[in-house]
């Protein structure tokens, strides 16, 4: 009996023998056991139904052509009888060519190949043959050792790619997010070269705080970093120590980890946030991460508390300089300015000094910020960076007593308007680098007054009062990803003549400044490659013995 | 004056023919390899057989055909009999491409099929004329 059901159970797995003969062979039968339409061939059909036909649409079942002679199964519907029958025919057809197929001594040459059943047995090698994405018809017995995969290299250094997860020594450098809700998912890997800033709510109890990992530092360090042939440890960079009324202080000595202890009810050295800095070099290794820790107490009322977590990534020997856009600018992204250092010759190759492009925001491209009180002399100070693509205008309004004096007014007013240090220099890339020269844009100044022409024009004060800046831009590149380009920046100031007052009068004069961007692009034009020129050179003793 | 000169004429004429339909059959084999490898299935395993009994054939004929022509025009007995065992080496090689090659082509049978009469028919002559020499 067990043989008998293993027997059966051994050609039930066993897929039906092919069927060779041409008279039985029959491939417009779809239909089981229903006469199909057309279909000569179809043994579900009586001879009322071929009546019926009106033409067969398999005329003539063969066996491979190639072969010299063959089995054929002829089908044809005699329309002149009365009724219409379908005539069979078997004949032998012989190819007349004389690289007929006389004899094949190989099963697979003419028919295909019945694929093996999966049985327990060869279920591994059938999964290991054709379960990747592509396989060969011949066996794989040339690449052997595909199952063993070759081990990583212990010398060859450990280079990251953009977006891949940074790898520590037991999962990857862990980043805490909200996930869906806004509570704290420490299941989120920190990105390489991906700059990312994350705050998250993390429930806490003030009884068990030196219990809770997430509070406490070294969940936050203890691993290192899987980096080139060592590990990089992750070492505290500083400590800033936040009291409960939200003033934070920075720790001296940032080499002893503080964990968070329970002090009269409050939870102190609990983590309020990490900033990490990762350091790498050009060909993707990392080689420094720092963390740097904020530190705060928890009351014990407290039930969660927000963390903020950052990372950012910096290139060995850069200072990191915010893009705005690669290559071109960002909408929405600061336009980029900088000065030409004095004593630089003009224009024997001049470089523009680090600092000016650094992230400090007084040396950027900046507008006046209008202010609530709009007054123009309280307002100082306040700027707004300008940003590419959006325009912009801001005012406030200057009141004029008698008293004032004109230049020292005028020299005011251009200080409100144009701030401290107005740039000379506007990058036409987002990232453009300071070394490069001809990537920069001077800014070129105009002068209007406001005349009437009434007045005279000498010995009268001008002062400015409107400053407006064009910026024009163009489409650079290709026409499916174009980029923004700074071609030309304009800072057009607006004088107009301050009539001497008689004393105890007061005028308010609006002062604006504002600054527009207009796309300047040419319509896209098709290029094309150059034709390819046919360069033939004759040996130079070709014409002898003429030449 | 045929009884002075023992080497027979038809098995020397018979040489020279084989020499030239040899290289003929040959090519066309060859060629005929070359064309199913590249319109049949034809997978390594059964066309490394094939080619390497074609080989085979060719490095045997070139010492068979000089050893029968050395031993026909000499007189030598022993040539002509090393020659006639060559031959039946040749005979099975070719029973090889006849039958038992993995495609055989209409155009196989046909030069096949005259390759075997030619060697039947110098095997005929070689067998009578050991039996000239020999006596």
């Amino acid at each position: 009996p067990a043989d008998i059901g293993d027997a059966a159970q051994a050609r039930a797995r066993s897929p039906p023998a092919p069927i060779t003969d041409v008279a039985r062979l029959c491939v417009c039968d779809l239909l089981v056991a229903q006469c199909d339409i057309n279909c000569c061939c179809d043994p579900d059909c009586s001879a009322e139904d071929f009546s019926l036909f009106t033409t067969c649409s398999v005329p003539v079942v063969t066996g491979d052509s190639h072969l010299c002679s063959q089995k054929a199964a002829v089908y044809s519907l005699d329309v002149e009888a009365n009724p219409p029958e379908r005539i069979f025919k078997l004949i032998d057809q012989v190819n007349p060519s004389v690289f007929c197929i006389h004899a094949t001594n190989y099963e697979q040459a003419l028919y295909l190949k019945s694929p093996e059943m999966p049985t327990p047995e060869n279920f591994d090698q059938l999964l290991n043959q054709f379960g990747s994405a592509t396989f060969s018809a011949e066996p794989d017995s040339w690449d052997l050792d595909t199952d063993a995969q070759s081990p990583p290299d212990a010398n060859e250094t450990y280079r990251y790619e953009y977006g891949v997860p940074v790898q520590t020594e037991d999962a990857f450098l862990r980043l805490p997010s909200p996930v869906v809700s806004s509570w704290c998912s420490d299941a989120n890997p920190a990105g390489f070269l991906v700059n990312q800033a994350t705050k998250c709510i993390r429930s806490v109890s003030v009884e068990r705080c030196d219990s809770i990992q997430a509070l406490s530092m070294l969940f936050y360090i203890n691993s290192s970093i899987l980096a080139s042939v060592f590990q990089v440890n992750i070492t505290v960079q500083s400590i800033v120590v936040q009291s409960l009324n939200g003033m934070r202080n920075l720790l001296n000595d940032s080499d002893v980890p503080r964990l968070p202890m329970v002090v009269d009810e409050l939870c102190i050295n609990a983590v309020l946030g990490v900033n990490y800095h990762i350091t790498y070099t050009d060909t993707g290794e990392i080689i420094e991460a720092a963390a740097a820790f904020v530190l705060g107490a928890i009351s014990k009322e407290a039930l969660s508390i927000e963390q903020s977590f950052e990372i950012s990534f910096t290139q060995e020997d850069t200072k990191p300089v915010p893009l705005s856009g690669n290559p071109g600018y960002v909408v929405g992204l600061p336009v980029r300015a900088g000065f030409r250092p004095q004593g630089y010759p003009f224009p024997a190759g001049f470089l523009f000094a680090a600092l000016a492009l650094s992230s400090n925001k007084h040396s950027q491209l900046t507008l006046l910020q209008s202010t609530s009180t709009q007054d123009c002399l309280a307002a100082q100070g306040a700027r707004a960076p300008v940003l590419f693509g959006y325009n912009m205008i801001s005012g406030c309004k200057l009141r004029i007593t008698a008293a004032m004096k004109c230049q020292p007014l005028a020299q005011t007013l251009l200080d409100v308007l144009k701030g401290q240090s107005f740039p000379e220099y506007v990058a036409s890339f987002g990232n453009s680098q300071a070394q490069d020269v001809l990537d920069w844009v001077p800014i070129t100044h105009l002068h209007i007054s406001e005349q009437r022409i009434s007045n005279t024009l000498q010995s009268s004060c001008q002062i400015p009062v409107a400053l407006g800046i064009e910026v024009k831009w163009t489409k650079y590149g290709s026409l499916v990803n174009p980029q923004a380009r700074i071609v030309n920046v304009t800072a057009t100031i607006t004088t107009t003549t301050l009539k001497q007052l008689p004393s105890g009068r007061e005028r308010i004069i609006p002062v604006t400044s504002s600054v527009v961007f207009t796309d300047i692009s040419s319509p896209a034009e098709p290029g094309f490659k150059a034709w390819p020129t046919i360069n033939i050179k004759l040996p130079f003793d070709f014409f002898y013995p003429f030449v | 004056n045929s009884s002075s000169q023992l080497s027979s004429l038809p098995l020397q004429i018979l040489f020279y023919v084989n020499g030239i339909y040899y290289i003929f059959y040959f090519l066309a084999t060859l060629a005929m390899i070359i064309y199913k490898s590249q319109v049949f299935s034809y997978p390594d395993d059964f066309l490394a057989p094939d080619l390497a009994v074609l080989f085979l054939m060719a490095m045997l004929e070139v010492p068979r055909l000089y050893l029968g022509v050395k031993g026909n025009l000499t007189e030598g007995e022993a040539a002509l009999g090393l020659s006639l065992g060559l031959t039946v080496g040749s005979v099975v090689l070719a029973l090889y491409l006849l039958l038992w090659q993995t495609y055989v082509l209409w155009a196989d049978v046909v030069l096949n099929a005259l390759l075997l009469s030619a060697y039947g028919l110098e095997s005929g002559l070689k067998v009578t004329a050991i039996a000239a020499f020999v006596s």
